[in-house]
């Protein structure tokens, strides 16, 4: 699976999961205060005919009774009744109430309903209901089925989100398969012009063929350069690094001496100074990405007849060129450039993002300093 | 000194009731209406500073109006005559009067 394409699963999936989570939420938190409400509602309805019956018992006592009235007391709720001034006439109620305006609410585990009466039986304006308040514990079934939907949401959507993309997966891996493919021919017809060269005697050729020839070969050198940028650019989101300790002193006289043609060419002298073993750990194929690419810029614009010099120590490798430089807005345009690899992809940048991406990769340090006509001098430190 | 403030209490009061007695008892008697009395006007002004207050006020203007008694009762007996006593006799009296009879305390 590509980065990619892994990448824009899981983009479509959190947008699709987390606007269902929202959706399910918003349904979930609704059906809860609906419910909570309708629970209350019952509650009150309870507490009202609580009240009503008290009220019909206190009438009848008031009626009845002349020495002693004896309050109304119930089984399954308690009581309490204030005059109109809110002075309390009797209680029966566990908790002490001091706001009679309110007509219904809760209190510690019991809800209260409060009723204004006229007549005043007993001298009772006010009547106060209390009964045990009934828990309203629809809250965890409720967020057992929510986890439920909620699983159930998240597989299907993983399998549909899977489904969805499948033809883009397709045209992806066949686009792919093309690119492999082609790029793959391409090495070969680059091999045999590089392989031919190397093979073809000098002995034979007057000196006019024999620059040709080595024109050809510095032509064909570039081109294979290209091709491994290329080629490094296009399978690099699927190769992972295969680091090993190398020795970058090898690997650099090795890139030097793959360059020396074209170097001969412009007439550079290409001064050298490597460290003897030193050791890095890293993927060889990248490595050498990293040096061509550093190399060939300095030929590429270093003048004719100048001086290249490379120099690797223990923790840094330096090349630099005389070639006509930079300027500090330019640098930092380069820079900018290698941000700006995804969205100018090709072109110019190529083998700065390369550079940029080796170095990220393996914590390498780059610093540029360049003076205009004077040349340019890379630093990589690790 | 104590002693002395109790005893003038203790005949207030006995003053008081015997006044009561008197100024009320002499035509209500022991009779149960006046007990059905204070139940109209505990039932009609809830509150011991209201009864008191409309009792007070209907005994110094007695109209048929302002009677918690059934319009049959007060149309064949008519009201009672205004209250000869002064203010604070007859607030005393109420007083007397609605700490007998007072619904509130009777309730267990
Ligand atoms: C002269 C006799 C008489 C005396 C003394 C008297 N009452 Fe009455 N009272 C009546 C009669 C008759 C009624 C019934 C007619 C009415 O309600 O006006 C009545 C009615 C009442 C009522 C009912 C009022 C209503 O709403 O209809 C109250 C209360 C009352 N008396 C309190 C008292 C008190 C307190 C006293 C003592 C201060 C007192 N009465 C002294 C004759 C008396």
């Amino acid at each position: 699976m590509y980065k990619s394409e892994k990448q824009t699963i899981f983009y479509v999936l959190g947008l699709y999961l987390s606007s269902t989570l929202l959706l399910i939420a918003t349904l979930f938190a609704t059906y809860y205060f609906y419910k909570q409400d309708e629970l209350m509602h019952a509650e009150k309805e309870i507490l009202k005919e609580y009240s009503s019956a008290l009220e019909d018992k206190l009438l009848f006592v008031h009626e009845n009774s002349d020495e002693k009235y004896e309050y109304p007391r119930f089984e399954n709720f308690n009581s309490a009744i204030y005059d109109i001034d809110k002075n309390l006439i009797f209680s029966k109620l566990d908790a002490k109430i001091d706001n009679l305006d309110k007509d219904f609410f809760f209190k510690g585990s019991n809800s209260y309903y409060i009723s204004s009466l006229k007549p005043h039986y007993l001298g009772a304006a006010y009547s106060v209901v209390e009964k045990k308040r009934k828990p309203i514990d629809i809250l965890n079934d409720l967020i057992i089925t929510a986890l439920i939907i909620i699983t159930i949401t998240i597989i299907t959507s993983f399998f549909l989100v899977k489904l969805v993309l499948r033809p883009l997966r397709d045209n992806l891996r066949l686009l792919d398969n093309f690119i492999k493919e082609t790029t793959h021919e391409l090495n070969t017809p680059i091999t045999t012009i590089l392989a031919n060269i190397e093979t073809l005697d000098s002995k034979n050729c007057d000196e006019k063929s024999m620059r040709k020839l080595q024109r050809i070969k510095t032509a064909s050198t570039t081109i294979s350069n290209l091709y491994q940028d290329l080629v490094y650019l296009l399978l690099n989101h699927q190769i992972s690094s295969q680091n090993e300790e190398l020795n970058l002193s090898e690997i650099l006289n090795q890139r030097v001496h793959y360059f020396s043609q074209a170097a001969n060419i412009k007439k550079l002298n290409l001064h050298v100074a490597v460290k003897e073993n030193v050791f890095f750990n890293a993927d060889r194929q990248k490595m050498e990405r990293l040096i061509d690419n550093i190399l060939s810029n300095a030929i590429k614009y270093t003048g004719k007849s100048t001086t290249i010099k490379v120099v690797l120590t223990q923790h840094a490798l330096s090349i630099s060129d005389e070639g006509k430089g930079m300027s500090q807005d330019e640098i930092s345009t380069i820079f900018q450039r290698y941000r700006r690899f995804d969205k100018t992809q090709g072109g110019f940048g190529i083998g700065y993002s390369i550079i940029k991406s080796i170095i990220d990769e393996y914590g390498i340090k780059i610093n540029i300093e360049s003076e205009l006509d004077k040349g340019t001098k890379v630093t990589l430190t690790w | 000194m104590v002693k002395i403030i109790l005893l003038a209490v203790i005949s207030l009061t006995f003053l008081n009731a015997s006044s009561f007695e008197e100024n009320c008892l002499n035509c209500h008697g022991n009779d149960f209406k006046f007990n059905m009395m204070m139940k109209k006007y505990t039932q009609k002004y809830s509150s011991e500073k209201r009864i008191k207050e409309a009792i007070f006020d209907y005994l110094k203007e007695p109209t048929s109006e302002k009677s918690v008694l059934p319009y049959e009762y007060i149309n064949r007996f008519g009201t009672k005559e205004k209250t000869t006593l002064d203010d604070k006799t007859l607030r005393e009296m109420i007083d007397v009067y609605y700490d007998r009879f007072n619904l509130r305390s009777k309730i267990y």
